[in-house]
Formats: structure tokens, sequence, C-alpha cells
């Protein structure tokens, strides 16, 4: 019973931080349309910035969030305009191939500058921990995260509901020509779209820096993560994209004592598939057309 | 341009005598092995500068493999057959070392591997390939054997990468146990780079085993420990095989590295003559502690270029050269022996370190110990 | 049909170029980069005939070079049944696994169907790090010993040279540009292209889509697996990552999208920029001709500062090449040539 709860907490915890980096894809390609590949390296480029922050000012990664949210809003807003911009209406696998060029272009730079070496963020609570009782216990800085991750989707609900910036982007989402013959500025809903899910994912890489690692080609392994999950949750929809996290937190978690660590990725993927087939709306998507 | 002409003839009738040794690296500088990769090319760096210094005219030829094992022989390729090496030290993974190791017996160019694990590399009965570091089996047997010297375990459980150095490093290590009666109550391998071990490692404590056998062959080791003391995770002793755990960055997480029992090719407390030098050297250059893939680098490139140089840059000379030599250096006693099924393999002297006050300390073979070890692992705090 | 027959011609001499050139160039480096040119075209043009004609954009392919190279390898390595026989039940394997992989992502359209393809080639990854039994895992299949080729009891090769690779590799290349040649010239490529360019238009037209998108699977898939068995038995060696790995899809989808989809020449174009350019960045070849041609000095800050980064650097080259060629020649360097061509002729 203790390895089943540790499971299911750590796993919800986890999920937090995936979800933060789905809701960040899901933004972008429900504008968009587009893929981005290179979601995973924007994730990399935000744990440098805060690794960077960290060690050249003093400032802790959790509140350097403040700084590095805004810092990859603008990075996102730049790689819009001038990249995916030109792509919006070419076929799917040029936008893909495109932001994967993207992609390796941030990684390879950022190896250059830093070197390829791991880098560790060791703050003074990276290995402190909370008993919750019952033998189970709960990281403290994974629990700060998860704490600081639903602040952040809370915050960006109210923003897509009730301001009208939020409320042109869900309308560009759904509909791209609608909404600019509503009057709609479409490219200046995108340029939004897509700073907002990058810093998204640059916040997700600020927050697991104190209990991970850092190196240049960390993105990839988050990449097929955010696709994952974008997909269980319906490509588009923020809160299927938060309930998608957290399932892939939990899945992961129990599957690996359940089934076979080995096998866990694989049971992911399948469960990926199966929600494309059956239910291609993803699990909170409406119809999709 | 002329003026550099000019010098060049200068020195070439100034020195006729002096030949250039002209020797191919093959690394992984790039990819997703160029984390490691990094600590190769650092050390064959220091050992040209050392070589130049004394004399040699030492002609490098880089070469980049992105840990491909098709690269790695197109580089050994043009090495062979269009630059004309006289030896290349590298590639640095099995993969690559596998693929390369068959050419370099092909075009009769001596192959000096530095630091790849796989044991068949040089089980194959290639005369033209040797092999600086200990092979993968090694890990298993002296980590087993000092956990077996200093306590009476009954328990084991393996938690390992998996990549090919996990996946052998762990099979080799389960064979070793089951002669030496103990009980394996787990046997856990992950996909490295994951966030979250927790359930796992929940689930090996619910196991209650004497022993913890990890393999990370990167900062996976810290998130492991790290998570470890989380769940409470409480064995006799934590045994951590590969470089993960024997990097300076793990032993200065001090609330999760203290007493973790790891093993290593090399450290530079040793006292083999240069090794400390070397370590403070390698530290003033590239800011950072050497690795011991640095240190085989290192030494590698330093005996081919010797050989290298003794034969003429002859390929055949150099190769009986390495065959015959004897050397000692930064990684101690060198020779390259044929023994239990292996050609030209480096019997090399595997060292047993813990983590003491935040600093590695050599706990076996005896000869090297530099302090008493710990056992068994303290509680939590 | 003047034009025809010149091009034939020249398609001949090329050809006959082609064949003589082990005959001449006896450096195993050259011969090497001729073979690792054949296997990117090879790769290229398989995709070239599911991605290319019919327009279904696989990310996954990547699963039937693997199932190819490791059905191959583990034949040859566990059976000792010679490459030349598992060859074949690497491709009977293939066709099985397409139809399964097809079952799947053609229920699915654009974004979804490329996210599919890559799941599928991401399980397939994994099952081979996990069926340790079967393909021994992550430490891979090491099989260097190639049995010699014989044809009753006398030895054609004993593949001790590159040679006999050069010439499977060159019978491979033209294999399956005859093959995108036939199926372009088809009512096979008519349909392909139509469910291309509008699949609910051709479905209207009676146009079998999930048919013929299964027949373009499979020629594509069994033509990659073709490719995957040539590499596993000229490198000797496969484990997951190196077959099976996302980045060998991407490679092969690269190849084409340089070069130029849906036409016979574009993979061909395509690998002949790729695999020498990312080679010379490799290894520092670069460097070495500028300071060969006198522009920069060895020795100068310049020089110094190339050889030191751009060996490091030739990843970020690649990336920002293909940022290039999709942001300026979306339809790649075939549609860019013909672009250039139409205009003159339209100036003229």
């Amino acid at each position: 019973m203790a390895v089943f709860m540790q499971s299911l907490i750590s796993g919800i915890l986890i999920g937090g931080v995936y979800a933060l980096i789905g809701i960040g894809l899901t933004l972008i390609f429900g504008v968009m349309r587009v893929i981005n590949f290179a979601h995973g390296d924007i994730l990399m480029v935000g744990m440098y910035l805060t690794y960077i922050i960290f060690t050249m000012l003093g400032i802790d990664p959790f509140v350097s969030v403040l700084i590095t949210f805004p810092l990859m809003f603008l990075f996102g807003g730049f790689l819009q305009k001038v990249f995916i911009n030109r792509v919006l209406n070419a076929l799917a696998q040029n936008q893909i191939l495109l932001t994967i060029g993207l992609g390796l272009i941030m990684s390879n730079t950022v190896m250059l500058i830093f070197t390829s070496d791991y880098k560790i963020l060791t703050t003074t609570y990276s290995s402190s921990t909370i008993q919750v009782g019952g033998g189970v216990s709960v990281s403290t800085p994974l629990l700060i995260s998860f704490l600081i991750t639903s602040a952040i989707t809370a915050a960006l609900y109210w923003f897509l509901l009730k301001t009208d910036t939020g409320q042109a982007i869900r309308a560009t989402a759904q509909d791209r020509d609608a909404a600019q013959l509503m009057g709609i500025n479409v490219k200046r809903m995108s340029i939004i779209a897509f700073g907002l899910g990058s810093a998204l994912a640059g916040t997700a890489g600020a927050l697991i820096s104190p209990t991970y690692y850092i190196f240049p080609q960390v993105g990839g392994v988050f990449t097929l993560k955010a696709f994952v999950i974008t997909v269980l949750g319906g490509m588009g929809s923020v809160v299927g994209a938060t309930l998608g996290g957290i399932l892939i937190g939990i899945t992961e978690s129990l599957g690996a004592v359940y089934i076979s660590s080995g096998w866990k990725d694989v049971i992911v993927f399948v469960l990926f598939l199966l929600v494309l087939l059956f239910k291609p709306s993803g699990l909170m998507g409406k119809s999709r057309t | 341009m002329r003026k550099h002409l000019l010098a060049l003839g200068v020195t070439l009738t100034l020195s006729p005598g002096l030949m250039a040794q002209k020797i191919g690296v093959i690394n992984s500088m790039s990819g997703p092995e160029a984390p490691i990769g990094e600590n190769i090319t650092n050390g064959i760096k220091l050992a040209e500068e050392d070589l130049k210094k004394k004399g040699f005219n030492l002609q490098l030829v880089w070469e980049d493999d992105t840990g491909k094992p098709q690269i790695s022989m197109s580089a050994m390729e043009k090495l062979a057959t269009r630059d004309n090496v006289a030896g290349v030290v590298g590639p640095y993974t099995s993969a690559c070392s596998n693929a390369v190791a068959k050419l370099a017996e092909k075009y009769r160019v001596p192959l000096l591997i530095p630091a790849a694990a796989k044991e068949e590399i040089t089980r194959q009965g290639l005369k033209h390939v040797f092999r600086m570091n200990a092979p993968a089996d090694k890990y298993a047997s002296s980590l087993i054997d000092a956990a077996l010297s200093l306590g009476k375990p009954k328990t084991i459980a393996f938690v390992y990468e998996n990549t090919d150095f996990g996946t052998s490093t762990s099979k080799t290590a389960k064979d070793y146990v089951a002669t030496k009666g103990l009980q394996v109550v787990a046997d856990v391998s992950y996909a490295k780079g994951s966030a979250d071990y927790r359930s796992n490692l929940a689930q090996i404590k619910s196991k209650n085993p004497d022993l913890v056998f990890m393999v990370s062959y990167v900062a996976d080791a810290i998130l492991l420990m790290r998570q470890s003391k989380e769940v409470g995770l409480q064995p006799q002793a934590f045994l951590g095989a590969g470089a993960g755990f024997t990097t300076t960055e793990f032993a200065k997480e001090k609330a999760i590295s203290e007493a973790v029992v790891s093993c290593t090719q090399w450290t530079d407390d040793v006292s083999w003559p240069g090794a400390k030098d070397f370590g403070q050297r390698y530290k003033a250059k590239f800011g950072k502690e050497p690795t011991y893939h640095a240190a085989c680098a290192y030494a590698s490139m330093v005996i081919m270029a010797e050989t290298a140089k003794n034969a003429g840059g002859d390929r055949a000379k150099t190769r009986d050269g390495l065959k015959a030599g004897k050397w000692n250096g930064i990684m101690g006693e060198v020779k390259f022996a044929d023994y239990d099924g292996f050609t030209n393999q480096n019997n090399h002297q595997m060292l047993v370190q813990q983590i003491l006050s935040g600093n590695y300390e050599t706990i076996l073979p005896a000869q090297f110990a530099t302090k008493k070890a710990l056992y068994p692992f303290p509680k939590w705090k | 049909m003047n034009k025809t027959l010149l091009k034939s011609l020249l398609a001949l001499i090329g050809l006959a170029f082609l064949l003589v050139i082990p005959r001449f160039v006896d450096s195993p480096y050259a011969l090497h980069m001729m073979i690792l040119l054949f296997l990117s075209v090879m790769m290229g043009q398989s995709w070239n005939i599911l991605g290319g004609y019919a327009g279904q954009h696989s990310v996954g392919h990547a699963a039937y070079f693997g199932v190819g190279a490791y059905t191959t390898m583990m034949l040859m390595h566990t059976k000792q049944i010679a490459p030349w026989i598992g060859v074949w039940a690497g491709m009977a394997l293939v066709i099985v696994v397409a139809l399964a992989i097809g079952s799947i992502c053609f229920r699915l359209r654009g974004p979804y169907f490329v996210l599919a393809s890559i799941a599928v080639a991401e399980i397939l990854r994994l099952s081979a790090i996990n069926l340790t039994t079967l393909t021994n895992g992550a430490e891979g299949i090491l099989a260097t010993e190639l049995p010699a080729f014989k044809i009753g009891g006398t030895v054609v090769t004993d593949f001790l040279t590159k040679v006999p690779f050069y010439y499977i590799g060159l019978f491979l290349v033209l294999l399956t540009i005859v093959v995108t040649y036939l199926v372009q010239h088809s009512k096979l490529g008519y349909f392909f292209q139509a469910i291309r360019e509008d699949q609910d238009a051709a479905h209207s037209l009676g146009i079998s889509i999930s048919l013929y998108k299964n027949i373009a699977l499979v020629i594509s898939a069994v033509l990659t697996s073709l490719a995957g068995s040539f590499y596993g038995i000229y490198v000797g060696f496969v484990d997951p990552p190196t077959v099976l790995g996302l980045d060998v899809s991407v490679q092969i989808m690269l190849i084409c999208i340089i070069g130029g989809m849906g036409t016979i020449w574009g993979p061909v174009l395509g690998s002949l920029i790729l695999v020498p350019l990312s080679e010379a960045l490799r290894s520092n070849m670069i460097t070495e001709a500028l300071v060969k041609v006198g522009l920069v000095s060895a020795d100068s800050r310049v020089g110094l500062f190339l050889k030191e980064n751009l060996s490091h650097a030739h990843v970020l080259l690649y990336g920002i090449l293909v940022v290039l060629v999709i942001l300026f020649m979306p339809d790649g360097l075939m549609g860019f040539v013909n672009k250039l061509m139409r205009r003159k002729r339209e100036a003229v």
C-alpha cells in the first residue's frame, strides 16, 4: 500500500510539470495547427536561463521564474514572427522539419556556449522531503513546483476566459478564418500564443531544474512526452492538457511498478495510439473539424 | 604567406630527423554521447600539449563520429586510407568501437580504445585492437567483492539504465552474485533521462535489500540517490557503477552522496605516477575535475604517440611496439596482454572508492586505500 | 522524342560511369562514401513513394529500416542464415509490420498521422530494447563475419573489400529508382497522386483510399527494409538507437524534403548534398580546404577558431541548412530548379 501511495503521489506531482509542458504545446497547436518539435528545446533554453540566473545572480529557481517567464515569452514571440509565421500554410512535414531545424540550432548553439557537460543546479532544498505518514514521503522542491504549476495554470485559465486577448486567442484556435473576419488580429494572436507556449515550456524547465539536470540535448525526452499529453487531452484543449499531463505522470509511475519499468514508455505510447484511434478528439476535446 | 612558407622551410631544414607523428582521434564530439566525449577530447588535448613540450612533432587528425557506428566507420576509413595515420586513439562508445575495430584489423592500423566498456571488443582475437580501460565485467566483480569483504549481505537489488553499458554490466553482475550466493530481490531497468524513479525505488524499499547495485552513466545517479533518500531506501550499501557515480558534481551533493561506494578506472589521489599532477593541470586548463575517461584518453594518446615515434610512424612496428611495450604512468602499469579470452587488453586495476566527507576516498584494493571504509550505510538524516 | 533520347543517353553514361568507378578508384574511403551515398538514396527514394507520391508523411520509417536490419542480423547471428536469404525474411516480416501499422495510422490524417507514425516506431524501438532474448536488447547485435557468397560452389565474392558492397548498393539504388519510375508512370502513381492532392475527391472518384495507401506503404516499407538490411550487413552492428531511433526517421524524410518530394531525382539530389556536406563538416575538411586554397592560414586566429569549432558546429550548420531550405525552397532543390527553368523558358 505504501508503494502504491508513494507511486501515486509522485506521479501526480511529476504530472503537474508535464501538464505545464503540454499546455504550452496545446496552445501553439490550437492557435496555429503547427506541431512544434522544438518544444523540448525551448524547455531546455528555459533550463539554461534558470541556471545562468542562479549561478550568476544567485536567484532561486522558483523566484527566477518571474524573470524566465517574460524572457521566454519574448523568445517565443520572436520565433513565431521570424520563422513559424512563414510556414503557417505549408505542408505539415515542412512545419515539422522547420521546428526540428530550429531545435537543432538551439541545442547546438547552447552546446557551443556551455559545452555538453551536465549541469546540476543544487539548491539547499534539492534533496529535502516532507514525511506524509504511512512511510510515504514527498519531495519538497517537487511539491513547490507543483503548487507553482497549479497557480500558473489557474492564472492561464483566467487569462483565456476573462480577458479580451484571451478570448481572441480562443476564437483564433476555434476557427482561424472566422476570427480574422471578426476583426481579430490573427497574426498578433499567433505571436502571443507562441510566446505563451514557449514561456510555459521555459517555466516547466525552470521548475524541474532543482530536481533534474541540464544538458543541451535534454529536450528530446520532453518533446515526445508533450505530444502524447497534448493528444491525450485533445489538441488545443488546455483543460485536457492539464489532465493529460497528470494522467501520464500517474501512468508512468504506476506502470513502472506494476507492469515493468522497461515497458512503461511503451504503455504510454499504446495509450496514446488508443486515444488517437478511438477518441481522436482527445479525452477532453470537442469534435475536430 | 611567404613568411610562413619560409618559416616552414627553415624548421624543415633545421630538423631533418624530426618526423611528424600523425595520429588519428575518433571521438563523439557532438550528438547524445558528447557530454562524456568532451572529457576524452580534453584528455587528448592535454596529452598533445605535454607531448609537444617534450619535443614530439605530433599531428592529430580529429574525427567526430557523432556517436553513430556508421559515421565512426567513415572516420576510420578516412584515417586509414586517406590520412595515413600511424595509429588511432578512440572511439568512445562501445557501439562505435565495435564497428571500427574490424576496420582497424582490415587496414592493419593500430587502434587504441581508451574507454569503451563492452567486453566483446577485445575478445575477437583482433591483433590491431588494444584497450586501455577495464571492461564492464570488472565493475561488477570489484564492487560486489568490496561489499562482501565489508559485511555479510544476503540480498541485492539491481537498478540500471537500459543502455548497452547498463544491461551488460548488470548482466555480468547478476551472474557474479549467483556464484557468491547472493539473492537478487529486484531487477529494474530504466530509460536514462527519466525525471521520476520514486515508484521503483519505493518498490525496492519494500523488498528491503542488503545491497543496492545501481548503474548510471550520467547525472541520473544524482536523481537516483536523491529519490532513494526521499523514499527512505536504506540498504547496507549503495554500490554505484558507471561514470554517473564518479563525478565531482555527484560528490558535491553531500546530502545524498555520502558513503556511496563506487568503482572507477582512475582517481587523482591514487599513487600512480603523475596522476595527481595530471588532475591539477587538467583542472587549471579546463576548469573542472577530470573523469576517468579523460585520464584513459590522456594515457592512451601518450602511449600511442611514444610508440609511433619509436616506430618511425610505421604501422606494423607501432602495433608490435604496443604489443611488446610496458608503461607506468597516470593509469598505473599498462600492458596489453592476452588473458581469459581477451586479446591486447590492459588488465587494469579497478579502484573501489567511497565518498567520505564529500571526497572520493579509495577504499580498495588495500595498497591504494586512502581511508577506511564506512559500512553499513548510515541512516538517512 | 529527341529529348527523351538525350535523357536516356545521359542516364546510360552516368550508369556506365558509376559501374566503372571501382575499377579506377581504389581508395576504400571514397568507396565507403559512395556506399553511404547509395544508402541515403535508397532510404530517401523508399520514403518518397509513400511520402512524396501518396502524400502520407510518415515520420516513423525507422520502424521498417530497423525491422529489416534486425531480421537480417538476428538470422545471421543466431541461426547462421546467410544475409542474402535473411533479407527476404526481413522483407516478408516488414510487410506484416507495415500492414499492421497502416491499419492504425491510415485512420488518421495530417498531424495525427505523423504523430501516430512516430509512436509506432518508438514502440518498436522500446520493444527491441526490452525483448532481450530475441534482440539482445540494448547491447545490440554484432555480426562482422560475412559468409562468402557462392553460386554452386564457386565463390562469387567473399566481401573482403568494399567493391561487392559498392555494386550491391548501386544495384539497390537502381532498383528503387526503377520501382519509383514504374510507380510514377503507371495507374498506381496516378491514384497515389490523386490521394495526395485531395483525398476526398479521390474517394468520390471511386478510388479505394485505404487500398492504395496500403499499397504505397508496402512498397515503401519493403524498400526501406532492404536499405536497413544493407546497412546492417555493411556496418556489421545494429542496436536500437542506431536503426530504430527517431533521428533515423527524420534523416530519411530530410533527404527527400531537401531534394524535393514526389520527383525521381529529388532523393538523389538530396543525398548528393547531405552526405558529402555532413562528412565535410564532420571531419573538418572545409577548414582544411580553406587552408589549402590559402584563404585562411592554419595558424591564424580564424584558422584556429574554425579548426576548433567547425566540426563541433556541424549539427548546428545542418540545422541552419534545414531551416533555410524550408523557408526559401519549400519544394526542395528539385522544386527550386524546376521553378528556375520554368522562369527561364517563360523569359525566352
